[in-house]
């Protein structure tokens, strides 16, 4: 019965001296498969690295960007900080929820979208901006948007 | 030398320790919550906040280590005001419910509060609320009460190695959490409970039900479950015990318990307790009085000694009962009715495994401390999870393995999993092969001393010139076991833990022989588990057929005659019967009466129906037991004896210190060794012992190890291996090994049934125990996930059958169980794993019975098993 992150665990691992220093990359890790880190997740990095679940736990719940909720296909992760603000953010999550049906911090019912609100990604100069999975997308206008959008599944 | 100044008084230590290590040597206390003795440093909670001159703020005294010089003050009005403070901010959250809290009256925040006040807060946002958790059948969790010490995490993770709870999320949102978020599932060890500061943690076993100030009397005993013998102290309330709890850093377990010790005292006032005696009548069992029973028990007794003989006589000790009760049944058995046919459970693996490594290194080989596994480098543990088993044992392996010591495990020890063991797991029953050739390779490597020339010359007839290829039959490959070998050769210190299920073999004695020769050869020291409170001690006190108390063989005529000056009574010269051969000279009529104290052989022993015949067969069965065993349900007598709780005494654990059990809880009953003192004057000799202190003045005066061991002696701390007595010198000359036949081949839907040995569980006495039954309220059936697979089982109910028989269990896939094997624990009444094994094998060395000749069939039942 192997494990489905195995394979790339053992890349991984190979990079630290002992299987413990692996946790954080191999949560992340996890995280990728199987989009969040539900308890058996958790229990499989838990096994892989020999490290206790209740640790791998603790060590998951402490960083805020491990997720702990089941998420959509595709996850928004939209910044509201004072640039983004100012430049009609806000605005922005009302068209995703309108359009989407997905509230902020929620996942819209066919599971296609999960809306998280950020604080500042970094990108001030090219507000508002907004991360698409890994994608990274800028100068986001209420025309835009939908369309960035509408090519996730 | 370092000198400090603290609070103007000059203190001198001899190695660097905390400020507060070193305030409390000069008795100067300073308030804390989150230091606790033992655990890791944290610097968490702030109370414990000293000046140190020179230094620019408040320094945490819990961290800072003292240097040379350095002028500490631990009060002031800043530090007073720095500590209220931290309370102020502690009670921004925890709630003020003292009133209703378990913990009010012994709650270290309270104390504080109390004196430095912070109760009035200039916080107006309320309380953080969260609901008690009370989905666990043990601990009740109450976040709200929790001050973020994470005493209970460190506790977990550092000292247990347990590590079932966390600390999760960040900032005030921190909680301390199971890996589940609700129930536990943890070994229930409860010394989160033990370090817990406030009531955040609690026992479901007695939460509210008392105050800690209406505790009538606090009594120091030694736990009555496993052989490791830890001390706690029994917190009793209106003839009942309210809670178990540990003295923080004393005895051999220091404060530390598992869960059988501190959650399995409930069956002392089980309603079912045994109040009067009974006695058979028309076939039933019915009440009569102490007079009529003690003399049914001697006319009949003696009618039997008198028509067959005292030879016709049998008895079994009991390894839950005192050495002063074992002493005096054996004096009974072997001075009054004139037999040696005396064994006890110990039989069943300790006895004659211990009989059997001191004859090839030694009396006393076993006899180390439990302690010093933690000064061993290398660790080698066969045959059963020590943390299961003997659990505080295992913590200590657990502790030498987080300080570098390296781990072996022959078989599987899931207990040990996180402490990266080097894991060897041979075929099935094939351990001897792996350590023949470890041994083959431990004496080219290290050659051998000349020191014993008995076991040298057994050793070179018993290893190969060549040691590849030995192992090839084990199934584990050569370099596994040379990297083994390896790490073996390569240890100053290393230790041999040998647990039951490597002696309960066919060839049991050839494991042992294996075991105490690479042992002999590495110069390591050995640990017998003992499962039992007082296994030792039956040994000890000459609960055996062959051997007089003290560990002298009573086939030698001087030992004897000693003995028999010594104590005032003769003694049969010829050897008794063991254990497992006592059953079949039941069946064939040499054995007439059998007496047994505090032991359950119609359950507890392997081979089903033929042992309940055997017992059937009897013109006279008394016993005596705190319980209706499925034994005493068979007796024409049962007399009601006390429990461990209610009795004064002694008892032996496994590294052979002798401590004190203490009558804690008033009950209806008698002590076993009274019962006896009793029945011997009606039988017409004197044996009067006016307390159990006396009874231990002649075994001071009889046994020669025990020689002038006293209560104060062992209370005062001369409790230890050999106390002031003499071992026995002079090994055995010759040594005996006998390999077994050809072993039952499992496959083709034949399962091997063993012996499973759960943590929460022991038996009798734990069933009984309403907190461990919730942990596993019944038996079970594990098996490996493949075997599991192939005959489509993924849970729900199996039937189980063998040559004896058949029970219905639910399946539990395990994949630390063995491939092509099954196990069952012997704890639940009606599914016993002995009750399916037919007439089992015995080693023919150590007499041990042999778990490994009973094949079972496994069959999914319709309709319960999933697919």
């Amino acid at each position: 019965m192997k494990s489905q992150i195995a394979d790339e665990l053992e890349c991984v691992k190979a990079k630290y001296p002992a299987e413990r220093a692996a946790l954080l990359p191999a949560l992340y890790l996890a995280q990728r498969k199987y989009g969040w880190l539900s308890a058996e997740a958790m229990d499989e990095v838990s096994r892989e690295l020999r490290v206790p679940k209740a640790t791998v736990r603790g060590v998951a719940t402490f960083y805020a960007m491990y997720r702990h909720k089941q998420v959509g296909r595709n996850v928004i992760q939209l910044c509201t900080n004072v640039s983004c603000m100012i430049l009609g953010a806000e605005r922005l999550v009302d068209i995703i929820r309108e359009k989407y049906g997905v509230e902020p911090g929620g996942t819209s019912a066919d599971g296609r979208f999960s809306l998280v609100i950020m604080e500042c990604i970094g990108a001030c100069g090219t507000a508002p901006a907004m991360l698409v999975n890994t994608d990274f997308h800028e100068s986001l206008t209420q025309e835009n948007i939908v369309t960035i959008l509408e090519g996730y599944r | 030398m370092i000198k400090v100044t603290i609070n103007g008084r000059e203190v001198q230590l001899d190695k660097q320790v905390t400020i507060l290590e070193a305030a409390r040597r000069a008795g100067i206390k300073i308030p804390t919550l989150c230091h606790f003795e033992g655990l890791e440093m944290y610097g968490g909670c702030r109370l414990c906040l000293v000046e140190v001159e020179k230094m620019p703020r408040l320094q945490t005294s819990c961290t800072l280590m003292v240097t040379d010089g350095m002028v500490i003050t631990t009060e002031s009005e800043q530090i007073a005001a720095a500590r209220r403070g931290m309370l102020e901010f502690i009670l921004t959250n925890h709630p003020l419910d003292c009133p209703f809290c378990d913990k009010a009256g012994e709650c270290e925040l309270q104390d504080l509060v109390y004196l430095y006040g912070g109760t009035e807060g200039r916080f107006t946002e309320p309380k953080a609320k969260h609901p008690e958790s009370n989905v666990d059948p043990i601990l009740a969790r109450n976040i709200e009460r929790c001050i973020s010490c994470t005493r209970c995490v460190r506790m977990c993770d550092g000292v247990v190695g347990a590590s079932a709870i966390s600390m999760i999320n960040r900032g005030r949102h921190t909680v301390m959490e199971p890996f589940s978020g609700g129930k536990f599932d943890c070994e229930y060890c409860g010394n989160c409970l033990t370090v817990c500061p406030v009531g955040s943690i609690l026992s479901r076993l007695y939460k509210e039900t008392y105050r800690p100030w209406q505790v009538e009397r606090t009594v120091r005993t030694v736990c009555g479950h496993c052989g490791v013998g830890c001390s706690y102290d029994l917190q009793v309330r209106d003839e009942a015990i309210k809670r178990v709890i540990p003295r923080i850093g004393e005895g051999l377990n220091r404060g530390l318990l598992c869960a059988r010790g501190r959650f399995g005292y409930e069956f002392v006032g089980a309603k079912d307790r045994l109040k009067k005696p009974l006695v058979r009548r028309d076939g039933n069992l019915v009440e009569t009085t102490w007079d009529e029973a003690l003399g049914f028990i001697a006319a009949k007794l003696s009618e039997v000694i008198k028509t067959h003989g005292g030879e016709a006589v049998a008895g079994i000790a009991s390894v839950r009962c005192t050495n002063e009760d074992n002493y005096v049944f054996q004096k009974f058995m072997r001075g009054v009715v004139g037999t040696n046919n005396i064994d006890s459970a110990a039989r069943m693996g300790f006895s004659g495994a211990q009989a059997y490594l001191e004859s090839l290194r030694g009396q006393g080989v076993s006899a180390n401390v439990i302690a010093g596994l933690a000064k061993s480098d290398v660790i080698f543990v066969a045959g059963g999870d020590p943390t299961m088993v003997t659990p505080i044992l295992g913590l200590e392996i657990r502790g030498a393995a987080k300080k570098g010591a390296k781990i072996i495990s022959l078989d599987p020890a899931p207990g040990l999993e996180f402490f990266n063991p080097h894991k060897i797991v041979p075929s099935l029953f094939a351990e001897g092969a792996v350590l023949e050739s470890l041994l083959c390779r431990a004496v080219s490597a290290r050659g051998m001393t000349g020191e014993l020339p008995h076991l040298e010359e057994a050793i070179r007839a018993a290893v190969s010139a060549e040691c590849a290829g030995v192992a090839a039959q084990s199934g584990v490959p050569d370099a596994e076991i040379e990297k083994a070998s390896a790490t073996i050769s390569g240890s100053q210190s290393p230790a041999f833990v040998i647990g039951p299920d490597i002696v309960q073999r066919a060839d049991g004695n050839r494991n042992l022989f294996l075991l105490a020769a690479l042992s002999y050869v590495t110069g390591g020291r050995i640990f017998l588990l003992s499962g039992k409170a007082n296994e030792q001690g039956a040994v000890d006190m000459g609960c055996l057929p062959d051997t007089l108390p003290g560990g002298r063989p009573l086939a030698i005529d001087g030992f004897r005659k000693r003995h028999e000056d010594a104590c005032g009574m003769s003694v049969p010269a010829r050897e008794g019967l063991s254990l497992m051969e006592m059953f079949p000279a039941m069946a064939d009529g040499r054995i007439k009466a059998l007496y047994v104290i505090g032991e359950n052989p119609a359950f507890n022993l392997p081979g089903g129906n033929s042992i309940k015949s055997a017992l059937e067969k009897l013109d006279l069965l008394v016993v005596q037991d705190i319980f209706l065993t499925e034994t005493a349900k068979m007796a024409d007598i049962v007399l009601p004896a006390l429990s461990w709780a209610e009795k004064d005494g002694t008892f032996t654990n496994l590294e052979r210190r002798i401590q004190r059990v203490r009558r804690g809880v008033n009950r209806e009953g008698r002590e076993d060794w009274r019962i006896l003192c009793d029945l011997a004057g009606r039988m017409g000799a004197a044996m009067e012992y006016a307390s159990s202190e006396a009874v231990m003045s002649e075994i001071a005066r009889v046994s020669p190890v025990h020689r002038d061991l006293h209560y104060s002696d062992i209370e005062a701390g001369a409790m230890q291996w050999p106390y002031h007595g003499e071992p026995l010198r002079g090994e055995a000359s010759t040594v005996s090994l006998v390999t077994a036949s050809a072993r039952p081949t499992v496959g083709s839907g034949r399962f091997a049934l063993l012996v499973d040995r759960p943590l929460f569980q022991s038996g009798t006495l734990t069933r009984r125990s309403k907190a461990l039954l919730k942990l596993i309220p019944k038996a079970t059936v594990k098996m490996n996930p493949l075997d599991a697979a192939s005959l489509g089982i993924s849970g729900g109910i199996v039937r189980v059958s063998s040559d004896a028989g058949s029970v219905e269990l639910e399946a539990v896939i395990d994949s630390s169980v063995q491939m092509g094997a099954v196990k069952i624990s012997n704890h639940f009444e009606g599914a016993g794993v002995f009750g399916l094994m037919t007439k089992p094998p015995v080693d023919p060395v150590t007499k041990a019975p042999a778990f490994e000749g009973c094949l079972v069939a496994v069959e999914p039942l319709k309709g319960d098993a999933k697919s």
